[in-house]
C-alpha cells in the first residue's frame, strides 16, 4: 500500500475522463435548446408584428409580455415538457431509469428543469429586450415587475406539468392536445370573468387607468407553483403524501385569490392628470399617462394654433382626462389605442390629428349632430381654413363631381355656398378674420347655435 | 387481419379519427352556443384550436414505426401517402365545415376548410423536415403567432401573412393556404416523412 502511495504522480497511467454531469448534458443537448429557439422566434414574431401597439407604454409593454409570454410559451412549455417526459417510455429506457441509485425526484428535475430554464431564460431576454424597445418612446409609469416574475413561474409550472402529463399519457397525441388544450383555457380565462378570471394566468384589467396591485401577480405565480409541484411530487417523490403540503399551499392561494377581486387592481393617480401648453390658446393637455407625447402633439397641433393666434373666446384648452369636456374645454381627439394614430412616439398624420382637433373644437360631441344650414356652413369653411388635408380636399371634388353627374342641385347649390364661404374667410385681411373667428366661437354652447348667433360669410 | 387494417393500426387512424371526432363535437357545441352563433367573431378561436387539433393528428398518424422495413416494400410508397393525407384532409374539413353553422363566409365552413388545407400543409411539410412525431409543433407555434398578432394594425389588412385569421373569402389567403397544401403534401409525398431514431 506504502509503494502504491509513494509512487510518483506522473507515472500514473490517464484514467477515464470524469463524465460531465447530466444536468448540463441535458441543458445543452436534445429538446431544450431547440424549444427554447422555438420560443424564441415565435415571441419575437408576435412582439414585433404588434410592436407599434406596446412601444410608448410601460402598461401596454407590460402586458403584451405576459400575454405573449403565457399564450404561446405556455402551451410550448407544457408541449415542450410532455415531450421530454415521454422520453424514456419512448426509448424504452424508462426500467433501466429505474433501476439507478438517484432516486425519481433527482431524475426527473434532472431532466425537467433544464427545459424549464431555457423556457425562463429565452422570456427573460425577450422581456429585457422589449423593455429596451419600449424606452425611448414611454413616458414613466405603468411597468409592473412581478408581472414579469408571475409569467416566468407560470412558464416553468407548465414545463413541470407537462413533464409529468408525457410521463404518466406517454401517447403520440398527449403533447398536441394538451398544448391545444391549454391555448384554449388560457385564452378563456382572460376574458372569464369572476374567480375563473382572478385564477387565471393573465386576469383582466384596464391598463389605460388601472394598475395592478405589484403582489397580485406573485400570488398567480403561487398558485401556478403550487399546482404544479402537487403533480411532481405525486408523480415522482419518494414521499408521496408530501404533495398533499403543496396542494394545501395550492388551495390556500386560490382562496387568497379568488377574494382579490376588486383589490387586484388601483386607479392609476396618472390618469386623471394631465400636462399642459402654457404657450398655445387653447392650451394643449395630454393625459399625464402619455405625458412624453406632449411635444408631438403640440407640433402636429401647430398650424392650428398659429392660425387661431389672436382670435377671443376660444375654449381654454384641448382636454385629455377620461371624462366629458367642460363647456370652455375641446376634447383632444384620441391617442390611444397605441398603433393607430400614435406609432411609436410619433403621430403618424399631423394633417389628419389637425383635422379631428379642429372638428372637435368647431363640430362638439353634440346629441344632434346636424346643425341649422348657415352654421354648418360656417363650420365647414372654419374647419377646412384651420386644419386643411388632402383627403378632404378629394372628397370635396368627389362630391362636386358626384352632384355635377347626378343634377342634384340642392347638393350643387350647398356645395357652391361651402366653398364661396371658405374662399372669404381666407380672403379677409388677418384682423377681420380674426374679427370674424371670435364672433364665430362666441356661443358657449356649441350645441344650440341658431343662424343669428353665428356671424355671416 | 387484412392489409388495410394492419395499414391502419400501424399509423393510429383509430386514434386520429378520434381526434376528428373529439375537435367536430368541441367545435359544433362551441359554435352553436347562441352568442357564437350571433357573432362571427366569436368563431375565430375555434378556427385556430380545431385544425390544429386535427391537423396535429393528422401530422402524427404520418409516422412510420418501421421505416427501413416499409422500404423494402415492393409497391411504390407515394401512391398511399398521397391516399392517405387527402383521405385525411377531405375527412377532417368536411366533418369541421360543418360544425362551423350559419354564415359560411364571415369566420365560418370556408375559413375553416382553408386553415384545415394550410395547417395540414404545413403539418406535412413539418413532418419531412423534423419528423411525424413532432410534426405538429410548427404549425401550433405560427397559428399561436398569429392569432396573437393578427389584430395589429398593419397586419390586419396583411392577407398573406395573415391568412389563417382572415374571415373567409379573400383570394389572397386562400393561394397561400392552397400553396402550403401543395407544396407540403407534395413534399411529403415525394419524400415522406423524415427518419427518425427508433427511441429517440
Amino acid at each position: 500500500m506504502t509503494a502504491l502511495l509513494d509512487r510518483p504522480a506522473t507515472d500514473a497511467p490517464p484514467g477515464p475522463s470524469r463524465a460531465p454531469h447530466p444536468f448540463r448534458v441535458e441543458l445543452l443537448r436534445g429538446l431544450a435548446p431547440w424549444a427554447g429557439l422555438a420560443l424564441f422566434l415565435t415571441l419575437a414574431w408576435a412582439l414585433i408584428a404588434k410592436s407599434a401597439t406596446w412601444q410608448g407604454s410601460w402598461s401596454e409593454t407590460t402586458v403584451a409580455l405576459r400575454m405573449a409570454g403565457v399564450m404561446l410559451g405556455g402551451p410550448l412549455a407544457l408541449a415542450a415538457g410532455c415531450w421530454q417526459g415521454a422520453r424514456e417510455r419512448r426509448r424504452r429506457t424508462d426500467e433501466l431509469r429505474a433501476s439507478t441509485a438517484r432516486g425519481p425526484l433527482a431524475q426527473f428535475m434532472t431532466a425537467a428543469l433544464p427545459l424549464a430554464l431555457w423556457v425562463l431564460a429565452v422570456y427573460a431576454a425577450t422581456v429585457g429586450a422589449a423593455l429596451l424597445a419600449c424606452a425611448p418612446y414611454a413616458s414613466p409609469g405603468g411597468l409592473a415587475p412581478t408581472v414579469f416574475l408571475s409569467t416566468g413561474a407560470v412558464l416553468v409550472a407548465c414545463t413541470l406539468t407537462g413533464h409529468v402529463v408525457g410521463a404518466r399519457l406517454p401517447w403520440r397525441l398527449t403533447a398536441p392536445v394538451l398544448a391545444v388544450a391549454a391555448f384554449g383555457t388560457f385564452g378563456l380565462s382572460m376574458n372569464a370573468s369572476g374567480v375563473a378570471g382572478l385564477l387565471g394566468p393573465i386576469p383582466e384589467y384596464a391598463p389605460d387607468f388601472e394598475l395592478l396591485a405589484w403582489w397580485h401577480p406573485l400570488l398567480t405565480a403561487g398558485w401556478f407553483l403550487s399546482l404544479a409541484s402537487t403533480a411532481v411530487l405525486a408523480h415522482a417523490a419518494c414521499r408521496r403524501w408530501s404533495a398533499l403540503i403543496t396542494l394545501a399551499a395550492a388551495a390556500t392561494t386560490a382562496l387568497v385569490l379568488s377574494g382579490t377581486g376588486d383589490t387586484m387592481t388601483h386607479r392609476d393617480p396618472r390618469a386623471g392628470q394631465q400636462v399642459c401648453t402654457t404657450t398655445t390658446t387653447p392650451q394643449i393637455c395630454v393625459n399625464a399617462t402619455r405625458a412624453a407625447l406632449l411635444p408631438e402633439v403640440t407640433k402636429a397641433l401647430s398650424g392650428l394654433t398659429d392660425r387661431l393666434k389672436g382670435v377671443g373666446n376660444l375654449p381654454a384648452r384641448f382636454e385629455d382626462l377620461p371624462r366629458r369636456s367642460h363647456a370652455d374645454e375641446a376634447e383632444l381627439p384620441t391617442l390611444t389605442p397605441y398603433g393607430w394614430t400614435v406609432v411609436r412616439g410619433k403621430i403618424a398624420d399631423h394633417d389628419r390629428y389637425a383635422w379631428e382637433a379642429a372638428m372637435q373644437m368647431v363640430e362638439a360631441d353634440c346629441a344632434n349632430p346636424q346643425a341649422p344650414g348657415r352654421v354648418e356652413i360656417a363650420d365647414r369653411a372654419v374647419v377646412r381654413y384651420l386644419a386643411p388635408t388632402d383627403p378632404q380636399d378629394s372628397m370635396r371634388e368627389h362630391r362636386f363631381e358626384s352632384a355635377r353627374a347626378a343634377d342634384d342641385q340642392a347638393e350643387l347649390r350647398r356645395l357652391t355656398a361651402e366653398q364661396k364661404a371658405y374662399d372669404h374667410l381666407r380672403t379677409m385681411s388677418t384682423a377681420d378674420r380674426r374679427a370674424w373667428l371670435t364672433r364665430y366661437f362666441a356661443p358657449a354652447d356649441r350645441c344650440a347655435r341658431t343662424e343669428s348667433e353665428v356671424p355671416a360669410l | 387481419m387484412t392489409s388495410f387494417a394492419l395499414y391502419a393500426r400501424s399509423r393510429a387512424l383509430p386514434t386520429t379519427l378520434a381526434a376528428f371526432a373529439a375537435a367536430t363535437l368541441f367545435t359544433l357545441w362551441a359554435a352553436t352556443r347562441p352568442e357564437t352563433y350571433v357573432d362571427p367573431q366569436r368563431r375565430i378561436p375555434l378556427l385556430a384550436l380545431a385544425p390544429l387539433l386535427a391537423t396535429s393528428a393528422i401530422g402524427v398518424s404520418l409516422h412510420q414505426y418501421a421505416q427501413e422495413l416499409d422500404r423494402t416494400a415492393a409497391r411504390p410508397w407515394w401512391r398511399l401517402r398521397l391516399a392517405h393525407l387527402l383521405a385525411l384532409t377531405a375527412l377532417a374539413a368536411l366533418l369541421l365545415a360543418m360544425a362551423v353553422p350559419g354564415h359560411s363566409q364571415e369566420f365560418g365552413a370556408v375559413a375553416m376548410v382553408r386553415n384545415i388545407l394550410g395547417a395540414t400543409g404545413i403539418t406535412a411539410a413539418a413532418a419531412v423536415l423534423v419528423g411525424a412525431r413532432l410534426s405538429w409543433l410548427p404549425t401550433l407555434l405560427y397559428f399561436g403567432a398569429v392569432f396573437l398578432s393578427y389584430s395589429a394594425p398593419h397586419l390586419r389588412t396583411a392577407t398573406v401573412w395573415t391568412w389563417s385569421m382572415q374571415p373567409g373569402p379573400q383570394r389572397a389567403a386562400w393561394a397561400v393556404a392552397m400553396t402550403a397544401f401543395v407544396v407540403g403534401g407534395a413534399l411529403y409525398v415525394a419524400v415522406g416523412t423524415r427518419r427518425e431514431r427508433e427511441r429517440s
